[in-house]
């Protein structure tokens, strides 16, 4: 889903020029914007600007833009088996063949770790991290895209579900006419909360070595609040895991 | 203050059940529903039960709101009804050829469901309410059925949405939604679907959960009785929930019409295992061209039980005596709220009330106070209706409104005004 890969996967760039040091280093002189544009799909822009990144959800000021003919072409890139082709920019290449690639070949590592890497509690903090961020997105982009997971939106009422570890990072999903946001940070106030008492419950839930109804029974997972909103999050969920596998 | 429940033994229970058991407790009794929260107030697991009690593993008694989802209707081990189950298990039970007691438990149903010809026997709502919708696209040669949106009617694949786990949207491809109590939408959809409805499956009332439960508005059921006859749509009323709590004769005559079938189990049998569809002679045919039985289908002693069930609820007049203690109940919960300044709503008929507390629109407020009377050993869900049983004393209804006014006062300091 082009959607998830933009917003949630490409989108943790924010995260990790903020988060990482050597993603830092990396970006710390650079001012330049990479926009992509899929055809019947998203349209999003990353823009570096001397060690921060920022997305944004249309191409209309990129420096380099890169077209895409359809969604799966798009994702193709993510995966690493389609070339992209920019369509403007082309001075700027430099930045996209190199220091580009290394930032995502960062953040594919705190996506999919080494089990060796997840020893070093740093390390599996950000990856966790990441994880909440991405699934908080991709929740959101499913609910909004995908026909079975806009029928469970259809059952969410207005408000604003918070997605947190207990004394850690949060993210919340605010539902408005059944269109999803996902915002990836605490919520001021909540309407429905799904909170887990620690990294490593997250972390079980989201790599799928836990079971999440276990979790809730022996309490390490708290509901709180309008349970529709959680029940037909958690149903969205499930969809989200034919995308992000 | 009350001495609070704690619940040792049940936790380590549950962490042995789940190395074994999907979910350690699976569907609605179990704490991944969404009806008890937060999970730390209530039991898991219960050591034994009588009347209107149950006692968990670390020996905490509780009076029993629930009432196993509703088939403890007369109360645990009710001794009418376990007497005529055990002479019955002395004689016979699952046997190749079905006893005549059969035979005898249609025949009551008959003489005493206003809308019953006929009764076809299973073990579980569902069961009933698939043979009901079978019935009804055999009758009809239609595929298609209606639904009220916030329904429930069972666990089979028809009874689902396409977002549920392991569904396909051909499972549901032949399902209409419609509002509860907006008769216009339901005749645009019997317009729009003209010819292609097989029957309209609705409960009584709406009492789904999560939400306030909603009676139907006045003439509201006549007129859909008449939309479904003037269309040739079968009328299925999903009596399993409500059925012998508004009326033994069923919640259609409660409400003043007649269903084409109606499916009941809960009440029925006072927990053993019996569910029975019935309906109108012009559908016996149809049901009994079905392809449709089950291994423990005509056990003799479900019935024997069922017996005993009906006839004493006909003769305590059961749901008049449920009625009338579910009002008393309801009257003194909302005093107890007011007196601490909450707005609690109590919907639905009073022998399945359902209880919200409307000053807090996430809930939050609602699920801590229940969990304060869970704490105390009144045993109330978060979000579904309640059930009374014919055993619930007026001490023990003192005794929950005693309980109720400690958990609104806990609520109130944690929540001041």
């Amino acid at each position: 889903m082009a959607w998830i890969n933009l917003y949630g996967v490409l989108g943790l760039l924010e995260e990790l020029c903020r988060i990482d040091g050597e993603a830092q280093k990396l970006t710390a002189d650079a001012y330049v914007s990479i926009g992509f544009a899929v055809k019947n799909g998203p349209e999003g822009t990353l823009s570096f600007s001397g060690g921060t990144c920022t997305l944004l959800k249309d191409v209309s000021s990129c420096m380099i833009k890169l077209p895409f003919s359809s969604s799966e072409k798009f994702n193709g890139m993510i995966d690493g088996t389609v070339t992209p082709f920019p369509s403007k920019g082309f001075f700027k290449l430099g930045f996209l063949l190199h220091t580009f690639t290394k930032l995502t070949d960062i953040l594919s590592s705190y996506l999919k770790p080494a089990e060796e890497q997840l020893k070093n509690r740093q390390f599996f903090e950000t990856s966790t991290t990441f994880m909440l961020y991405l699934v908080a997105v991709a929740v959101a982009e499913c609910g909004n895209h995908d026909s079975i997971g806009k029928f469970s939106a259809g059952y969410i009422p207005d408000g604003t579900i918070c997605l947190a570890v207990k004394d850690g990072p949060a993210a919340a999903i605010v539902c408005r006419d059944h269109t999803l946001t996902a915002v990836k940070s605490r919520p001021a106030e909540w309407t429905a909360l799904m909170e887990f008492d620690s990294m490593e419950t997250a972390r079980g839930l989201f790599d799928g070595s836990a079971n999440a109804m276990d979790c809730i029974g022996s309490g390490s997972i708290r509901c709180a609040g309008l349970m529709s909103m959680i029940d037909n999050m958690n149903r969205i969920l499930t969809r989200v895991g034919l995308y992000l596998g | 203050m009350m001495e609070l429940n704690t619940y040792t033994k049940s936790r380590e229970a549950f962490e042995r059940a789940v190395k074994v058991i999907p979910s350690g407790v699976y569907g609605h009794q179990g704490p991944g529903e969404g009806c008890f929260i937060p999970v730390e107030a209530y039991p898991f697991f219960s050591s034994k039960a009588q009347g209107t009690y149950f006692w968990d593993l670390d020996g905490n008694r509780f009076i029993d709101y629930m009432c196993a989802y509703g088939p403890n209707v007369l109360g645990y081990n009710d001794p009418d009804v376990d007497d005529a189950a055990k002479e019955q298990l002395a004689v016979e039970n699952c046997v190749t050829a079905p006893s005549t007691v059969m035979i005898d438990f249609a025949e009551l149903l008959v003489d005493t469901v206003a809308s019953a010809d006929w009764a076809f026997f299973a073990k579980n709502g569902n069961d009933v309410t698939t043979c009901a919708v079978l019935t009804a696209r055999a009758y009809t040669q239609k595929k298609k059925i209606v639904f009220f949106n916030g329904y429930y009617h069972g666990i089979s694949p028809w009874t689902q949405k396409v977002d549920y786990s392991g569904i396909t949207e051909e499972d549901v491809c032949n399902n209409l939604y419609v509002d509860w109590n907006d008769y216009d939408a339901l005749e645009e959809v019997f317009h729009q679907h003209k010819d292609e409805i097989a029957a309209l499956i609705a409960q009584p009332y709406m009492h789904g959960n999560f939400r306030d439960n909603e009676l139907p508005a006045e003439g509201y059921w006549q007129k859909v009785r008449k939309l479904c006859t003037d269309n040739g749509v079968i009328l299925i009323i999903d009596d399993v929930r409500a059925g012998f709590r508004l009326d033994t004769a069923g919640s259609d005559h409660y409400f003043g019409f007649e269903a084409d079938l109606i499916c009941f189990c809960k009440a029925l049998a006072n927990g053993y295992n019996v569910s029975a569809l019935c309906g109108k002679n012009f559908l016996k045919n149809a049901v009994s061209g079905l392809a449709y039985t089950g291994s423990y289908w005509m056990s003799a002693v479900p019935f024997a039980a069922g017996i005993a069930c009906i006839s004493k609820m006909k003769k305590l007049n059961l749901p008049h005596l449920l009625i009338e203690k579910g009002k008393k109940l309801e009257d003194g919960l909302i005093a107890k709220a007011q007196k601490y300044g909450f707005d609690l709503h109590v919907s639905g008929i009073p022998s399945l009330f359902y209880l919200r507390i409307a000053d807090d629109p996430s809930f939050v407020w609602h699920q801590e106070w229940v969990a304060e009377c869970v704490k105390r050993g009144v045993y109330f869900t978060n979000h579904h209706n309640h059930f009374m049983n014919a055993s619930l004393s007026d001490s023990d209804i003192a005794y929950t409104l005693d309980v109720a006014d400690e958990a609104f006062k806990v609520l109130r300091d944690k929540h001041p005004a």
